[in-house]
C-alpha cells in the first residue's frame, strides 16, 4: 500500500552514530527532523495534546538513551516511529482506551458519496477526534502509517480480526459523524 | 466515481486514506525541545551523582570494615541491649560488627540493582525524576553521616535508612514497567522491528 508517512525520511548514518555516542547536538538534530512527524503521530493516536506531549518526550528520550540498541537492520525513522507508537499505545492503555465494542447494525447508504470527500479538513479532524481511541488509532496506523492488520494486531496485543473490525467500525462511525456535517452544510456551488 | 460494488469498498478505503493523509501536520509546542533537553541534562546529572556517590559509599564501607576491629569496644551490657531489642529488632539484639556488615552487604546489593535499572530501564518521567533526585540527595547525606564514623547503633540505623531509600529509588524505576505490565504491554526494548 502506498502510504507516504511523514516518517519516511532519510537519516544520515553519521547523525545516527553521533546519537549513539550520546551527542546532545545530534539528538536535537534528530528531534528537529522528526518533531512534526512524531508530534502528528502522537497527537493522532492519543487525541489529546497533553498526552501527545508526554508521548513525544518519552519516545524521543528513549530513542536517545537506547540509540545503541538500533542496529541498522531497518530504517532509523521506522525504529523511531515504533517507539512513538509503543509509547502512545501504552498511554492509551494506561488511560483505559475506549473500544467500539458494540457494532451498530444500522445500514448506511453505501452508494452515497464518501462524506470525507465533501467536508473540509477541520471537519474531518474534528470527527476523527470524536472516534473512540482504538478506532482512531487503528484508522491512522492503517491508512496513514501503512501498518498491516497483522502489525496493528501485534501492537495492540490482539487478533487480526480485532484490527479489521476496529477499522470497519471506525470507518462506519466516521462516516456517520461526517454525514451529519454534510447534511448540515448547504450546497454552495452555483 | 465508483464503477461497481466490488470496488466500492476499495475506493472508500483509498479515499479515506487520501483524506486522512491530506490532514495538515502540526508542530509540537515550542517548549517541547527545551523541556526534553532539560530532562536529558537532569538524567545525566542523576547518573553523575550516582557515579560519584557509589565510590564514596564503597570507600566508606571498606573503611568501616577495615577500621572496625581497631575501634575501642565497649564492655557488653546485656540489660540495655535487651531493652533496645524491641524497637530495633534487626540489629539491636546483637550490636556486633556482623550486623553492620550484613546491612552494608544489603545496601551494596540494592545499589547494584538500582544502578542496573538506571542503566537499562525505561527513562523516568518528570515527576519520578524529581523524586529520584531527592532520594539521591538523601542517600548522599547519609553517606556523609556514615563517613563521620558514628557509633554502631547510629551507623546501623543509617545503613538501614540507606537501604530503604535505595528500595524506594528502585521502585521508582520499576513504575513504568508496573504500568506496562498492568496494561499487558511489552516494553519498547523487546519490540521486534
Amino acid at each position: 500500500m502506498d502510504t507516504p508517512s511523514t516518517f519516511q525520511q532519510h537519516v544520515e548514518p553519521d547523525l545516527v552514530r553521533r546519537l549513539q555516542c550520546g551527542d546532545l547536538g545530534a539528538f536535537e538534530a534528530v528531534y528537529r527532523q522528526f518533531e512534526v512527524a512524531a508530534w502528528t503521530l502522537a497527537l493522532r493516536l492519543t487525541g489529546r495534546a497533553d498526552v501527545a506531549q508526554e508521548v513525544l518526550q518519552d519516545a524521543l528520550l528513549k530513542a536517545f538513551e537506547r540509540a545503541r540498541q538500533y542496529r541498522g537492520d531497518a530504517p532509523f525513522a521506522a525504529w523511531l516511529r515504533k517507539l512513538v507508537v509503543n509509547e502512545a499505545l501504552m498511554q492509551l492503555r494506561h488511560d483505559h482506551l475506549h473500544l467500539i465494542e458494540v457494532f451498530d447494525e444500522t445500514r448506511l447508504d453505501e452508494e452515497a458519496p464518501v462524506p470525507w470527500a465533501l467536508v473540509d479538513s477541520a471537519a474531518l479532524d474534528q470527527a476523527l477526534n470524536r472516534l473512540p481511541d482504538t478506532a482512531r488509532a487503528v484508522l491512522w496506523l492503517y491508512h496513514v502509517e501503512g501498518y498491516t492488520h497483522v502489525e496493528i494486531a501485534r501492537e495492540f496485543g490482539r487478533s487480526v480480526s480485532f484490527s479489521k473490525s476496529q477499522l470497519a467500525r471506525g470507518t462506519k462511525r466516521l462516516r456517520e459523524l461526517l454525514q451529519s456535517k454534510v447534511e448540515e452544510t448547504p450546497c454552495t456551488m452555483g | 466515481m465508483h464503477d461497481g460494488l466490488d470496488h466500492h469498498g476499495m475506493n472508500e478505503e483509498a479515499s479515506l486514506a487520501a483524506a486522512l493523509r491530506a490532514l495538515p501536520a502540526s508542530t509540537p509546542p515550542r517548549d517541547t525541545w527545551p523541556a526534553l533537553a532539560a530532562r536529558v541534562r537532569r538524567r545525566r546529572a542523576v547518573r553523575k551523582t550516582v557515579w560519584f556517590t557509589l565510590p564514596a559509599a564503597f570507600a566508606a564501607c571498606i573503611a568501616l570494615v577495615m577500621l572496625w576491629p581497631l575501634a575501642p569496644q565497649r564492655a557488653p551490657s546485656p540489660a540495655p541491649a535487651r531493652v533496645a531489642q524491641r524497637p530495633q529488632p534487626a540489629f539491636a539484639g546483637s550490636p556486633a560488627a556482623p550486623d553492620i556488615a550484613a546491612l552494608q552487604a544489603r545496601s551494596r546489593q540494592w545499589q547494584t540493582w538500582v544502578q542496573n535499572l538506571d542503566d537499562n530501564g525505561a527513562p523516568l518521567n518528570g515527576g519520578a525524576l524529581a523524586q529520584a533526585v531527592a532520594l539521591q540527595d538523601r542517600i548522599g547525606l547519609i553517606d556523609l553521616q556514615l563517613s563521620a564514623s558514628p557509633d554502631r547503633i547510629v551507623s546501623a540505623s543509617l545503613w538501614q535508612q540507606r537501604i530503604e531509600l535505595l528500595q524506594r529509588l528502585g521502585a521508582l524505576h520499576l513504575q513504568p514497567y508496573a504500568v506496562a505490565d498492568h496494561a499487558n504491554h511489552k516494553p519498547a526494548d523487546t519490540m521486534i522491528l
